[in-house]
Formats: C-alpha cells, sequence, structure tokens
C-alpha cells in the first residue's frame, strides 16, 4: 500500500511537471498531459487506479467542483433568448446516443450495454471543457457554446442514466418492486441536496467576496460536504453538483465572477482527477474493445458536427463557427467513467461489457481532446489577447 | 496626398456615434463579440449604420442624416433595439458609459481590418487602452469656412458637452474620482487636443500639406482632435463626450450641440480668438474632474462660474433656435440634468456602486438603463 500510494504521489508530480513544461512550450493545456502521464500508470500496470477509495474520493471532489461551475456558468435564459440553441443541444444529444447505440448493435453489443454506452456518448465532459477554457482564458461563441452544450448534454446523460437505471430494473418483474423506491429516493434526494447546496452558496455569494481566499476555502467545504452527504445516501455525484450550480446561477440576475479554479486546492483535486481517470485504463481491460470505440467515436463527433451544423444558422452562428464547435465536442473523460461505474454497479453483467468501451474510449481521445479544442480556439481567435498562442503566459 | 474636398452638406443637420461596450452575461466583463453581433445585425434594414471599432469588445452605432432630436431619438431606439436583441441570442449585452468599470485593458483584442492593425502597430498598448467609449457628434456646414469658424466658436462648449455626458468614474475596478475619466486615455495620443487656430478652408488646406509632408498624418483620421472637420460628410465633429448610459440623453447632447451651432453661426455672439485657448486645457479638466460642478473660466473676461451654470446661462438664447429646429425636446432633457430632476450619469454610477460595492452588478444596471 505504501509502494502504490508513492508511485501515485510520483505520478502526481510527472503529470503536473509535464503539464507545466507543456504549457510553457508551446501553451497547450495542462489536462492533455495529466490524462497522457494517467494513461502511462494505467498501462504499466500500476495499481493506482480511481477504485482505490481516496483516490475515487478526490476524483468524485475535483468532478464535482467542475459540475459544479458548469453549472453556475449555464444561463438557462439564454436557451428562451434563443430557442435555436435548445434544439441545436437536443438534437445533438439524441442524434449521437441513437447513433452510438446503433453502432455498437451493428458491433454485437447487449442492448443494454448499447443503451449506456449511447447515453455516455451524449455526454462532452464539461470537466475538460471548463479546465482547458479556463488555463486558456478562452472567449467568444465557440467557447460559449461549447460550455452551454457540454452541461447541458451532460445534464441530459445524468438523467438519462438515472432513467436508464432505473427503466431495466423495472421492466424487469424480478426487481421492479424492490427497484423503484430507492431510484425515486434517489432522484428527489439528488435535486433536493443540490437545491439546497445552491441555496446556500447563494446566501453566501451575497455575504462575501467570492474571489477572497476565505470564501473559496467557504465554498469548498460546502461542496465536498454536499458530496459526501450523496455518497452517504448513495445518490448521484454528478447531479447535485451541477444542479446547485444551475440553482445559483438561474435564481437571479445578478453576475457571479467566479473565483478562479477555486484556487490551488481546487487545482491539486484536478490534476489527481485527470491522472486518476486516465490511470483506471489497465491494459488487461481494454484493447479488445478498441474497434467499437474508435467506431462509437467516430459516429459520436459526426452526428454532433451535423446536428450543429444544420442548426448554426438559425442559432446565429456562421458556419466556420459550427464547424469549429462541432470539432471541439470531443473530450469524454471523468463524467464518462463515474457513468459507467455507476451503470455498472447496478448491472454488472451489462457493466463488464460496457467498461473496457467507455475505457477504450477514454484511451483514445482523452489526451487528444484537449489539445484538438485548445487548437480550435486558437485557429478561431477565441484565445486570451494577453497570451500569445504557443508562447505560454508573460 | 492633399485633403480631400469640402463637401456642402445641409446647415445644421446632425449625426450621433455611440461607441457601445459589448460585455458578457456571466461576470459582465467586456466580450469579443463584435464581429458575431456584426453578422447577425447585417441581416436587418436599418436606418442607422454598425460598425467595428479598434478592440473586439466594442461596436460603433451611428445614425443617418438626422434634421431634428426627434429624428436622431428614433434611429438611436431602432438601432439600440435590435443590437439589445442581436447580443441576447449570442448571450451577451450593450451597455453605454464612457469605460468599462473593471475590464483588464491587456486582454482586449485588436478588430482585424488593415485600419487596426496598422494604428496597432504604431501605437502599441494604448491602442488596447483605447477600449474607451465615446459619443460623437457630427453637425452639418453649408460651407467649409463655416464649419472652421463654428469648430473653434464651440471649443469654448466643450466643457459644458464633456460635463452632460460624463460617465466614466471607474477605471480597471477603482474610482478615479474623475466624472470622465476616459478623456485622460485619449490624452496620451500624440494628435490629441484642440485643432490648430485656422479660421479658413485656405489655410486649414495649407496646415493639413504641411503635417502630410512631415509624413506624420496620412488623412484626417489621424487627428484625435477633440472637435476636428469630416470634410467627407461636410461637417464638423466633436468627440469629446463620453457615451451616455441611455439613447434619449445622447441624442439631447446632440440637440444642444445642434442649437449651440445654430446660435453661434446665425448670431456670432463672439469672434473665436486664439486667446480662447489659454484656458481651454483647464476648463475642460475641471469638466472632467469634478462634472458639472466644475468651474469654468471665461477666457476673456476671468469670470468664473460652474459649468452647471454656464450651460443653464445658454438655455435662453437657444430656446428660438430649438423651436426653429425641432429640438426643444432635447434642451428640455439638458434642463433635466441641470436642476437634478434626472441624475448625471456619472452620479448615477456612484450612487449604485456606493449601495452595492459590486462592479459587475454595476456594469449589469447599466446594460438595464441602456436597454430601457
Amino acid at each position: 500500500m505504501p509502494d502504490s500510494m508513492l508511485f501515485a504521489a510520483l505520478a502526481l508530480v510527472c503529470a503536473a511537471a509535464l503539464g507545466e513544461l507543456l504549457w510553457r512550450r508551446f501553451g497547450w493545456p495542462r489536462p492533455a498531459a495529466y490524462a497522457a502521464v494517467g494513461l502511462a500508470v494505467g498501462v504499466s500496470g500500476a495499481d493506482v487506479a480511481g477504485t482505490a477509495p481516496a483516490l475515487r474520493l478526490a476524483l468524485d471532489g475535483a468532478l464535482a467542483l467542475l459540475l459544479f461551475e458548469a453549472g453556475a456558468r449555464l444561463n438557462l435564459r439564454w436557451l428562451g433568448r434563443n430557442p435555436s440553441l435548445l434544439w441545436t443541444s437536443l438534437c445533438e444529444a439524441l442524434l449521437s446516443a441513437v447513433a452510438v447505440y446503433g453502432i455498437a448493435r451493428l458491433l454485437d453489443v447487449s442492448a443494454q450495454a448499447a443503451a449506456a454506452l449511447g447515453v455516455i456518448a451524449m455526454s462532452v465532459s464539461p470537466a475538460v471543457v471548463q479546465r482547458v477554457v479556463g488555463e486558456c482564458h478562452a472567449a467568444g461563441q465557440v467557447t460559449e457554446r461549447l460550455r452551454l452544450l457540454s452541461t447541458l448534454n451532460t445534464l441530459y446523460a445524468i438523467l438519462a442514466m438515472q432513467c436508464l437505471i432505473a427503466g431495466f430494473l423495472l421492466f424487469d418483474a424480478a426487481t421492479w418492486q424492490q427497484a423503484w423506491p430507492p431510484l425515486l429516493f434517489s432522484f428527489c434526494a439528488s435535486l433536493l441536496l443540490g437545491v439546497a447546496l445552491g441555496s446556500i452558496l447563494v446566501a453566501v455569494a451575497r455575504r462575501l467576496d467570492l474571489r477572497s481566499d476565505s470564501a473559496v476555502v467557504l465554498l469548498l467545504c460546502f461542496i465536498l460536504s454536499a458530496l459526501l452527504i450523496a455518497k452517504l445516501l448513495q445518490l448521484s455525484t454528478l447531479l447535485v453538483p451541477l444542479l446547485a450550480g444551475m440553482w445559483l446561477r438561474n435564481r437571479s440576475e445578478r453576475p457571479w465572477v467566479w473565483p478562479h479554479q477555486f484556487g490551488s486546492a481546487g487545482a491539486a483535486l484536478i490534476l489527481v482527477m485527470f491522472v486518476a481517470t486516465g490511470a483506471s485504463v489497465s491494459l488487461d481491460v481494454w484493447p479488445a474493445a478498441l474497434g467499437l470505440a474508435a467506431a462509437m467515436l467516430a459516429i459520436r463527433a459526426l452526428t454532433k458536427s451535423a446536428a450543429i451544423l444544420a442548426l448554426a444558422g438559425p442559432s446565429g452562428l456562421a458556419v466556420r463557427q459550427a464547424v469549429a464547435l462541432g470539432g471541439t465536442m470531443l473530450p469524454l473523460s471523468a463524467t464518462a467513467w463515474v457513468l459507467a461505474l455507476d451503470f455498472a454497479a447496478t448491472h454488472p453483467t451489462a457493466g463488464a461489457a460496457l467498461l473496457p468501451a467507455v475505457l477504450a474510449a477514454i484511451a483514445l481521445i482523452d489526451v487528444i481532446a484537449p489539445v484538438v479544442m485548445f487548437n480550435v480556439l486558437r485557429h478561431m481567435g477565441e484565445l486570451d489577447g494577453a497570451r500569445p498562442p504557443g508562447g505560454g503566459e508573460r | 496626398m492633399s485633403i480631400e474636398t469640402f463637401t456642402q452638406s445641409e446647415a445644421f443637420t446632425l449625426g450621433i456615434e455611440l461607441e457601445l461596450q459589448i460585455v458578457n452575461r456571466h461576470d459582465y466583463d467586456l466580450a469579443p463579440g463584435a464581429e458575431d453581433l456584426l453578422r447577425l445585425i447585417g441581416r436587418r434594414t436599418l436606418r442607422a449604420d454598425v460598425k467595428p471599432e479598434i478592440t473586439s469588445s466594442m461596436i460603433e452605432l451611428s445614425t443617418g442624416i438626422c434634421h431634428d432630436h426627434r429624428e436622431a431619438l428614433d434611429q438611436l431606439v431602432e438601432v439600440r433595439d435590435a443590437l439589445v436583441e442581436c447580443a441576447a441570442r449570442q448571450n451577451l449585452r450593450v451597455c453605454g458609459g464612457g469605460t468599462h468599470a473593471f475590464q483588464d485593458w491587456s486582454r482586449r483584442r485588436i478588430y482585424d481590418t488593415p485600419r487596426f492593425q496598422q494604428v496597432s502597430q504604431l501605437y502599441g498598448y494604448l491602442s488596447k487602452q483605447f477600449t474607451v467609449f465615446g459619443q460623437h457628434v457630427h453637425i452639418g456646414c453649408s460651407n467649409p469656412d463655416d464649419a472652421l469658424w463654428l469648430l473653434h466658436a464651440l471649443s469654448r462648449y466643450m466643457p459644458s458637452v464633456i460635463a452632460l455626458s460624463a460617465s466614466s468614474p471607474f477605471v480597471q475596478g477603482t474610482d478615479t474620482g474623475f466624472h470622465s475619466a476616459r478623456l485622460n486615455t485619449v490624452a496620451s495620443f500624440p494628435l490629441s487636443g484642440r485643432a490648430p487656430f485656422v479660421l479658413t478652408w485656405r489655410g486649414f488646406e495649407q496646415y493639413f500639406d504641411k503635417m502630410t509632408r512631415t509624413g506624420v498624418v496620412e488623412s484626417m483620421k489621424d487627428f484625435y482632435w477633440d472637435i476636428r472637420p469630416k470634410p467627407e460628410f461636410g461637417t464638423i465633429e466633436v468627440r469629446v463626450m463620453d457615451t451616455p448610459l441611455s439613447v434619449t440623453r445622447a441624442a439631447d447632447i446632440a440637440a444642444y450641440l445642434q442649437c449651440l451651432a445654430r446660435w453661434l453661426l446665425i448670431e456670432r455672439p463672439f469672434q473665436p480668438d486664439e486667446d480662447d485657448y489659454l484656458v481651454y486645457s483647464y476648463n475642460r479638466f475641471q469638466a472632467c474632474r469634478f462634472g458639472l460642478d466644475g468651474v469654468n473660466v471665461d477666457p476673456r473676461t476671468a469670470d468664473r462660474a460652474s459649468i452647471r451654470e454656464r450651460i443653464a446661462a445658454t438655455l435662453e438664447p437657444l430656446a428660438p433656435h430649438a423651436a426653429a429646429l425641432g429640438s426643444a425636446a432635447g434642451l428640455a432633457g439638458i434642463r433635466a440634468v441641470l436642476s437634478n430632476e434626472v441624475p448625471a450619469d456619472a452620479c448615477w454610477l456612484r450612487a449604485q456602486q456606493d449601495a452595492e460595492q459590486f462592479l459587475p452588478e454595476i456594469v449589469r444596471r447599466q446594460c438595464v438603463r441602456f436597454e430601457d
């Protein structure tokens, strides 16, 4: 155990150093390096995977912070002002889910696992999006819509996964009577806890300057406490922080000044999250699923791009922006992994077929996606004017 | 390169340009949305025009040629509504105000046109710091000599319009103590300040030829004077004002300038003199620093009065001209500001900040005020 912890610590040091090197040398986003080191650890067979309780908690904590931030940036009123955006979001999520389900069935994946894969494919990891956009200080229509669509499709994926888990159990004559009370409880309690956390944070934000260190610590503590309550009550650890952020953002028009990446503690948690997700990808599990994962990623990228492009005009996006936005909708990362673990926990048989495919997809896309996203945003001129492309920080 | 011919235009017609802030709806910082807004607004048929400005977080709207206050206000309201609607579709907002309260100038992006890139090359960081927002008013002149005479006669009223429009008390997150801090940024440019004292177009052509021979300027656009002739439009352009927080205030100030121009050119109450400029910078500073309560020194008599009193004293002689031009409603708006019936923009911004202590919320309220 001490050896394993030491190895994990060394992996984190390597990831942080490589991330810094790539950022300063090429201006590349750090998550690409974190994921690369995580993958190397996973492939090496070292036992530091995200299943270890401490690492899993760090992973959940970091994911909660990033999902909370994603929720807090989701302005639902925008959908009212520009309904074509809602249609874009629904179409890209639905099309990608159906297409991935279809391709998985063609490749002889069971209906249950294929459906779960379809649901997971809906989501574009808001964790990666938030982190890359935050690091590059990107701003513009592609960035703004990437944030919106990734948060919305993750929300759909989380809800759809809950329905899917419930649906399979409820349709099974042997389990339906025992299945529905805990599922209903999980769903309602997740909603209530998310709303409660959001309301507390509204109160904190009203009284404290959220850019101050003490306020950030308080915010972190509230989010992590809510996460622990969610775990204790077996609620969705993804839905609670996302809803809390959305509740906070959409209750009033008052501006929300974001404490940048929750300071050093948040940045450290996020480093752990990316490395732990990568490290889950051990060689003995996923190579056989590479073909399925590649097909899934390709059809997912294609359908998402097609939906965005089809509705670009009505939603007020130029064609080149729509193409760029489609190109950035790649990341899977920790959200997909946690969704897959949640599904596998209730459906072990289908989960056994699902997990290798998700891990293979993560292995294929986790390093590439942040770099592609960064370069697309740079090409579109959406990176910070004070940070020259490829030149790192001045 | 010689100066272009002064186009004859109908006397006392007016045109208004407003440089506006584009902000995001999250923390209300400036957002680089000019290109997206221009694309959407380009699909509409409007009487006013919308153009890019030096950085991508700015956008400029300009009315067509207007005859009176009502026509100008109608055009401003029409284009304002269109812009607000297009911005809403992009999750953006637009607002007035001479400066953005807390933006970081180093994060601004130069809008990609040859002219703006050239300005950026020449002026370096000043061009990004030039992310300030002004109102420009064009007054039509029937001949170029009248234009130059009016330009210098109007100069003593610049403190009045600076104080009326002042809406830039905050810069880089700090209360500057000024009512209009924007003009301090403009002052960094080498060809800013006042125009040379030349009262005939022939004389001005000679001055322009000498300047182009030095290679320092190529066109009238290179002069950042407070008032400059615009031969291509047949106007003089008054450029000292901050963009007010509402289009109504912008139209009122334009109408005030229109009435001043008619009064000055028709009644010729005094003859402009080089010595008028002895107190020009001091009076201008007082207006920027203290707004309507600043001190104004008469260049001829050395008599002192507040800017508020100076403006009030002009309203009576301007009244018949306002009636003749159909711009009396504009003067009524000016009167309301002088009597504190409606607050001056800088005072309103400070009062909001005193209550909220949160500049992003102040920018949000600026947006609401602009949209009303």
